[in-house]
């Protein structure tokens, strides 16, 4: 808020009153569709599901703690039940004897629902290419997001669920059946190589493996070679 | 390639072999294994004669059965010294009071059952229904033989040689309802199955299901309870959610490529995994290792028992109801990673160790990042000790609480510190020293009582313990090399390779195969985050192992369960649960 002293002039029109008038009114009213303010709501309050299955569960917890701090995007309300959760995170490797139960999870899912595929044994079986594991939580489950690692590390965690929020908020999704069509809608779902790859290709200065904390880069290091 | 065959090491002077055949008859064959454990063949009508001899009466008493599986023999062919068999079950023994090993092994044709040996050693209830359920072994008097790890419908057994190892060897996975309808059906829990009535004349008991997905049971592990009101009357442990198959894996991958896997058998202990696997094979191969690989080994490994004791104190805290120490822990956890991944560049898995020696040396400036470490970790220390091991509630919730004495705990197969929570000073790095350990300063914190709160005060003395040791790593770092000289190292040192033909085709050789380990039995066991981890490996001449046998000590904590929550109210199982420090990976494997 603007304050701003004028000198009283009680004949003269006041100008500054109506700057201030407006000023307020752009701050107290919001003009969107429905949809949208719905879809922003949803994208900004996804509560997961406790579940988890190994090694990546782990790295998610950690992401739910002081470094990381997942309640930054409002996903902090870890629920205990499937029924008052909307988002399942498959973190982990999903074993043939738990998968009927993961499915049985799954459904106990209300509407809208969304899965975060997380780390390479949900994302395609990973190294684990062996008798008692599914090669891939999207064999029976509709993935929304991969995110890649063995296991991710809680950044990357926080990454795809970031972009789950970006596909929640761009998804066109009917808010009743008496407005649109029911059941399934397109999804928001960019391709992130594509749009990753020519920032990765840029990069060209990395850091030394030899060396850690403020050591010098392997190209400072050659640079001093060099000069001596 | 030629093969070579190691060099047996059994010791002749050992008395046992000969002390069971002037007790049991000549018929008991020994034969020789790399790590010297004596290992007899016994015949199975006298197993568990011998067993109870050795129980009992034996001039050391062995305690503590510490393994039981069997090994597929059909297609194995370096079988000198050894009885005609297509299976073997082995059997390794150890006695705490004599400090002595044995391993027993009885021949079996395909088909043929053993006695099961339940009744001498209470904790072979489930060592017995896992060799059933991966061998198709039948054990004869067994109480309840059932599948264990796989789910009930499965088909075959998966340690036998003809069961396929890979998924994408099997039929694609389709989750159709009938299957999950089935699937769902198999895992009812039915008391009957186990014994156990519906009700009395007085009462009427209620069955609960407590997973395989619930909040307290950390993983998926399913316990099903027969209460009455909320007390246990009996609890039943059901594991197999989490089998990743890692002994099968290990007959697939090069003896080098099973190192990553053995991270994730214990997912919270990092390369301490690493460490049994790799002093194994190196005892195979017949390699030394330079002083400071031995002294980075152990320096992580120690970091990694303080990152899996702090996520224990914190889930601890946290499932008898405090919400804050856990931020805190897990705080002082991305501390440790980050010296971790200055190091070796990953997190929680980073597969660092080599088959003689580590990946690299040390970055420059590690050792300012550890004692910054060691140096800011015991204020912390005191500071949870204040907010939560002197916390009367706290307190009040796991003293008390499902406690076990030393002897109950041996005869359940339990092992490092929830045994020396109990009273027990046995720590593997002190008794039988490995990797230098001998070279260290610290003390085996131990506690009397056994309970939940002695199990996690135990492990809070021990970080403090892993704080000095890591300091002593800082101070005392050896030079040289961080990788054999011998040329199974893996993968080979890469100024020796580059000399002549020779020295380029052994680089190849061991690039592209892998080490050929010669052929021998052998089992290490070291001193893991949450007790006895070992390896047993056979190798028949290969660049795979023909079987690994990994034992870890969470599986038969769980089994010990119902043990120790009989008579308690719900919610101290699930103070009991929290105290026992466990990952479903390291029960079902």
């Amino acid at each position: 808020m603007q304050w701003r002293l004028v000198k009283a002039e009680p004949d003269a029109p006041m100008q500054s009153v109506d700057e201030v008038y407006n000023e307020e009114a752009g701050k107290s009213f919001l003009t969107a569709k429905l949809e949208d303010l719905v879809a922003w709501g949803r994208a900004n309050s996804i509560w997961p599901f406790n579940f988890g299955l190994s090694c990546c569960y782990v790295e998610m917890a950690t992401s739910f703690t002081s470094r990381h701090d997942l309640s930054r995007f409002g996903a902090e309300a870890i629920r205990a039940t499937p029924r008052q959760a909307d988002l399942i995170v498959v973190s982990g490797t999903v074993f043939r004897k738990m998968a009927p139960v993961l499915q049985h999870l799954y459904e106990q899912l209300l509407e809208p629902r969304w899965v975060i595929s997380m780390g390479s044994c949900a994302n395609s079986g990973g190294m684990f290419d062996v008798y008692s594991v599914v090669q891939g939580a999207d064999k029976f489950l509709p993935v929304d997001v991969y995110v890649p690692g063995c296991p991710p590390r809680p950044e990357a965690f926080m990454q795809g669920l970031t972009l789950l929020q970006e596909s929640v908020r761009n998804t066109h999704r009917p808010l009743s059946w008496m407005i649109g069509e029911d059941g399934s809608v397109a999804k928001y779902k960019p391709s992130q190589r594509d749009a990753q790859t020519p920032a990765r290709m840029r990069a060209t200065t990395l850091a030394e493996p030899t060396t850690v904390g403020d050591a010098p880069l392997a190209k400072d290091l050659l640079g001093r070679k060099r000069d001596s | 390639m030629t093969t070579e065959v190691a060099a047996p090491t059994a010791d002749p002077h050992h008395h046992l072999p000969a002390d069971l055949a002037t007790h049991f008859g000549t018929d008991c064959t020994t034969q020789p294994t790399v790590d010297g454990i004596p290992t007899v063949w016994v015949p199975k009508a006298k197993l568990r004669e011998v067993l109870r001899y050795l129980k009992h009466d034996a001039p050391a008493r062995f305690e503590l059965m510490f393994d039981l599986s069997a090994i597929d023999e059909r297609t194995r062919s370096h079988r000198e010294s050894q009885p005609a068999a297509d299976f073997t079950v082995f059997y390794h023994l150890m006695s705490l009071s004599g400090d002595d090993d044995i391993r027993l092994k009885v021949a079996l044709a395909d088909g043929e059952s053993v006695d099961s040996i339940e009744s001498i050693y209470p904790v072979a209830n489930w060592y017995e229904r896992e060799a059933f359920d991966m061998f198709g072994i039948r054990f004869d008097g067994h109480s309840n033989l059932r599948r264990i790890l796989t789910p009930a419908l499965w088909e075959g057994h998966p340690l036998r040689k003809e069961h396929p190892a890979r998924a994408t060897e099997m039929e694609p996975f389709k989750m159709t309802p009938e299957f999950q309808k089935a699937q769902q059906e198999a895992l009812r829990f039915v008391p009957e199955e186990w014994g156990m009535s519906r009700g009395t004349k007085h009462t009427d008991f209620m069955f609960l299901n407590l997973g395989p997905n619930h909040p307290s049971v950390h993983g998926v592990f399913r316990i099903a309870l027969q209460l009455d009101g909320e007390v246990i009357v009996q609890a039943v442990p059901d594991i197999g959610y989490h089998h990743r198959a890692q002994e099968k894996m290990a007959e697939r991958q090069s003896w080098h490529t099973y190192i990553p896997y053995t991270d994730r058998v214990d997912y919270l202990g990092g390369v301490m995994n690493n460490l049994p696997y790799v002093l194994n094979v190196e005892k195979l191969a017949g390699i030394e290792v330079p002083e400071r690989a031995q002294v980075i080994r152990v320096m992580l490994s120690e970091c990694f028992r303080i990152a899996s004791h702090l996520l224990f104190y914190g889930t601890f805290a946290q499932d008898v109801g405090q919400m804050s120490p856990v931020f805190y822990m897990f705080a002082d956890r991305e501390r440790l990673f980050s010296i971790i991944e200055a190091i070796t560049g990953g997190r929680m898995h980073p597969s660092w160790f080599r088959i003689g020696g580590v990946t690299a040396d040390l970055p420059e400036g590690w050792d300012k990042m550890v004692l910054d470490f060691c140096d800011y970790m015991p204020a912390r220390l005191d500071h949870y000790d204040k907010m939560a091991m002197r916390n009367k509630i706290l307190k009040r919730r796991t003293q008390g609480i499902g406690a076990y004495t030393v002897a109950e705990g041996l005869d359940w197969g339990i092992t490092g510190p929830s045994l020396r929570a109990a009273g027990h000073d046995w720590d593997l790095r002190k008794k039988r020293p490995y990797s230098m350990y001998d070279q260290f300063e610290f003390e085996v914190p131990t506690a009397d009582a056994g309970d939940c709160y002695a199990r996690c005060e135990v492990r809070v003395e021990e970080i403090r313990q892993s704080l000095r040791i890591l300091r002593q790593c800082v101070e005392n770092m050896p030079p040289g090399p961080v990788k054999s000289d011998h040329r199974l190292t893996t993968p080979p040192r890469k100024e020796r390779t580059m000399q002549d033909i020779e020295t380029l085709i052994n680089h190849f050789l061991n690039v592209s195969w892998g080490p050929v380990i010669p052929p021998g039995e052998s089992a290490t066991t070291v001193e893991a985050t949450k007790g006895w981890n070992s390896y047993y490996s056979i190798s028949d001449g290969n660049t795979m192992a023909y079987r690994t046998r990994v034992r870890t000590p969470s599986f038969p904590a769980l089994q010990q369960i119902p043990l120790i929550s009989r008579g308690f109210m719900v919610s101290d199982l699930i103070a009991i649960i929290a105290s026992i420090d466990f990952v479903m990976a390291d029960v079902d494997r």
